[in-house]
């Protein structure tokens, strides 16, 4: 055996894979092993960069900003998780219920899915607005002028309302994931539930939700990297405010990044710190993903 | 009313023995209105910015609807947020990103579906690592190199900046799809004489058109409507995409709803033409992407 036939194997497949492995290596590992390093040091891309071992995140240990920043991220996972997860699989149960135009119903429950983060927190806001916007108009219309929020403009209200967005843009895309879903459940299931005596809702706890548990877990993963990660209709809609009161780890390390873009305290290193945080939040939710996703059986009961 | 559409199929399950009909189509009924329900919530936002779009901007607070249509809103946003420039950036943004990510990813995917070599798992699983990591991770450190290479305030750099993300993910739906197709195929070509480029180029990449398609679907609209890293990378006002123009558009307009309204209306036409045009590609290329990404 010679040196080039142990090549052999590796030749085609090798130059089949290299371009997009260098392409990922030069877009993905290097920044990445940069940022590791950028949160080492002390930078504010004018003078030169110091070294300061782990001071960032002691730092951003004893920052109060950075874990509202945290509690505001986790609080937003949660809740989106769970109304994200709820009401699609409820709809999705009424639209399988052998209703006529359930395709129609899924096309008009997609279009928002379709509408960039940006666009919809740009029409959102206007929305919102307290005095004018929409939403308050309507209530005043109906009589409710007393209970108008100041939706994101007011501290308690803000998370909730940003909730809201996150709801009404994506409930048709796991809408359309759990229809697929339900529909690989075998009738005569039903059918047999049905001659046992199980009401409606006994059936849904009882032989729905058991047999696409998977799909239930893939769709509470997908909401908790997207929650960790929520970035773009905040910072559309109130980047971070007010007053931090709906600042995310995006929207925060985003403000410390670029909010101040040149200028001597604009903190890169700090921000690339928080920048490792979101890293490591959403590699350990990936971890879980892995552990639960038995995709044979993913890939058996999805054919959408 | 509703009350016609009670299905056969229902009847046919029992329940209708348990339920009287009366019930089953009150059941029905409810059910119809919870469902029209939801859309006037899904669809509202929507409709509000198609009729603010077409008021007078004395009319917006004061009026539901506009007293005529007035289609003037369009053509003075179209050129004073500049659009024709905006939408040919995105354009040439999407297009080069699309291009790059389908010619990088699907050799890529078609290697690790074919072949078996040592070490194919741990780079595989590189792959896939490489789809997981947030954005928001290499924001800073893509800022730096994009400028240091002088591929900041670029739209190819912008490009650039998504192809990492962008191939990962096809790699890893273009591997399924080219696992679905038989392999008996290649080996008969091969036994004809065919070498492996040809194999690929010949016999495999006309039948991953499904597939390819998939990934142009979903990788145009990540690109199209992408905003954290256009909004952050591009600086000069001329070279900025939709989503980032019409952002730095909001403290112009703040209170000109009816200029806002048609300008996202025009930011978003492409994407619901397509999306009309494509509804069960996109639909079905959207889900399967989560789903198996």
């Amino acid at each position: 055996m010679n040196a080039p036939s142990r090549l052999q194997p590796f030749i085609a497949p090798g130059l089949f894979i290299a371009p997009a492995a260098i392409a990922l290596i030069l877009t993905t590992a290097v920044p990445m092993v940069d940022a590791v390093l950028l949160s080492l040091q002390r930078w504010n891309a004018m003078t030169p960069a110091v070294w300061t071992g782990f001071d960032n995140y002691v730092r951003l240990a004893q920052d109060e900003t950075f874990f509202r920043a945290l509690w505001h991220t986790f609080y937003f996972t949660v809740c989106t998780v769970i109304l994200q997860t709820i009401l699609p699989l409820l709809i999705a149960s009424l639209l399988n219920s052998g209703i006529r135009g359930s395709t129609v119903f899924r096309t008009l429950y997609f279009m928002p899915v379709i509408i960039s983060l940006a666009i919809s927190g740009l029409l959102w806001a206007m929305l919102f607005e307290p005095n004018f916007g929409a939403i308050n108009s309507l209530l005043r219309a109906m009589g409710l002028g007393a209970y108008t929020p100041l939706w994101l403009a007011g501290t308690n209200s803000v998370m909730p309302s940003v909730i809201i967005v996150s709801v009404w843009q994506s409930l048709g895309f796991y809408l359309v994931i759990f229809f697929a879903a339900l529909q690989g459940v075998p009738k005569d299931l039903y059918e047999a539930a049905t001659l046992d005596g199980a009401g409606a809702w006994s059936r849904f706890m009882n032989v729905t939700v058991p047999t696409i548990r998977p799909v239930i877990l893939i769709v509470v993963v997908l909401n908790t990297i997207n929650g960790i990660k929520v970035f773009d209709q905040i910072w559309v809609m109130t980047a971070g405010g007010p007053n931090y009161a709906s600042a995310t780890l995006g929207t925060y390390l985003y403000s410390i990044a670029f909010g101040a873009m040149g200028a001597s305290n604009s903190r890169l290193g700090y921000a690339a710190a928080i920048a490792i945080v979101i890293l490591v939040l959403s590699i350990v939710v990936s971890l879980i993903q892995i552990r639960i996703g038995r995709r044979r059986d993913l890939d058996a009961q999805i054919e959408v | 009313m509703t009350s016609s559409s009670i299905m056969p199929g229902t009847a046919r399950t029992g329940r209708a023995a348990t339920s009287s009909p009366w019930a089953v189509t009150f059941t029905r009924t409810l059910i119809y209105v919870i469902l029209v329900a939801i859309v006037v919530v899904e669809a509202f936002p929507l409709v509000w910015m198609i009729v603010t779009s077409l008021k007078d901007p004395h009319e917006v607070f004061n009026s539901v609807l506009p007293g005529e249509i007035r289609w003037q809103n369009f053509p003075r946003v179209w050129y004073a947020m500049n659009f024709p420039v905006h939408l040919g950036n995105s354009l040439y943004v999407t297009g080069l990103t699309v291009g790059l990510v389908v010619v990088l990813a699907t050799p890529a995917a078609y290697a690790f579906a074919r072949y078996r070599f040592p070490g194919r798992e741990i780079v595989f699983y590189a792959f896939l690592g490489a789809m997981m990591i947030p954005p928001q991770a290499i924001l800073i450190p893509m800022f730096q190199f994009l400028k240091s290479l002088h591929l900041l305030d670029s739209l190819n750099g912008l490009a650039f900046s998504f192809v990492g993300g962008g191939t990962a993910f096809a790699v890893f739906l273009m591997r399924t799809f080219f696992l679905s197709l038989p392999r008996e195929l290649g080996d008969s070509a091969r036994t004809d004489g065919c070498n492996d480029f040809q194999v690929f180029w010949y016999i495999y990449l006309p039948l991953a058109r499904p597939g390819i398609a998939t990934v142009v679907i979903i990788q145009s609209l990540y690109t199209w409507n992408e905003f954290m890293f256009s909004n952050t990378f591009i600086i000069t006002p001329g070279k900025k995409t939709v989503q980032s123009a019409v952002f730095q558009a909001i403290g112009q307009y703040s209170t000109d709803y009816t200029a806002l309204c048609s300008g996202l209306m025009i930011a978003l036409v492409p994407v619901v033409a397509i999306y009309l045009i494509l509804q069960r590609q996109f639909i079905g290329g959207l889900t399967a992407g989560a789903l198996k990404g």
